[in-house]
């Protein structure tokens, strides 16, 4: 049995290179068969705000690659409510609709789940 | 399962102490290393915290000995081999980059 990853993706996703590191870890996992999962927390919940668009920036949609994560195997997906609370965004208009939203006392629990976490 | 919290930025304008601090849990221990060591300044909103979460609290003590930060007695001061002691006990590091 692989040991189990929990990725902690807590950047906002346009201002440096966090948030799609971290997606490349989860695919890069994903694609080896790794028990993976992945927690949006603090500044990380922006990539899932609704209606980004990155174009004037020149760089690609993050949200495209998360909304394929299911696809990739990757289907264990968390967000901080907290976080997304904080940052003025609802729970039921965040990107990804998969993703279960967790209270601080719960991502506790979660971390102790995986054998293994890398926070970005 | 137990977690080794690794904080290295300084907690002044930077939200990873107070974000560890929430969802720390009670196996857990946090490891102040390099400019994190600044929450150890008494009197500051960071210092506040920490003591108010009451974090099984480790500190690298070189780092807090070039920043002047005098460790609290709440807390534990140890070496580098220490640190690799540490790392071995917990069940995982948690090292928020």
């Amino acid at each position: 049995m692989p040991k189990s990853l929990l990725i902690i993706s807590r950047q906002a996703p346009w201002s440096g290179p966090s948030a799609r590191e971290a997606l490349d870890i989860v695919l890069a996992g994903g694609a080896f068969d790794l028990p993976i999962g992945l927690l949006f927390l603090d500044d990380g919940v922006f990539q899932l705000a609704p209606k980004q668009d990155a174009k004037a920036l020149q760089q690609k949609d993050l949200s495209a690659n998360l909304q394929a994560l299911p696809m990739f195997g990757v289907e264990d997906l968390f967000v901080c409510g907290d976080s997304a609370a904080e940052r003025g965004l609802a729970p039921d208009s965040l990107s990804l609709e998969d993703a279960q939203v967790l209270a601080a006392r719960e991502i506790t629990a979660l971390i102790d789940r995986y054998d293994q976490v890398i926070t970005l | 399962m137990s977690t080794l919290h690794v904080l290295s930025h300084s907690p002044f304008g930077d939200d990873r102490l107070s974000s560890c601090l929430r969802l720390i849990g009670a196996n857990d221990a946090l490891l102040l290393t390099g400019d994190a060591v600044y929450a150890l300044q008494p009197g500051t909103a960071p210092f506040n915290a920490l003591i108010a979460g009451n974090p099984t609290l480790f500190v690298l003590a070189e780092d807090a000995q070039a920043r002047a930060m005098e460790v609290p007695d709440t807390a534990k001061a140890i070496d580098y081999p220490a640190f690799v002691e540490l790392s071995i006990h917990y069940d995982k590091v948690n090292s928020w980059l």
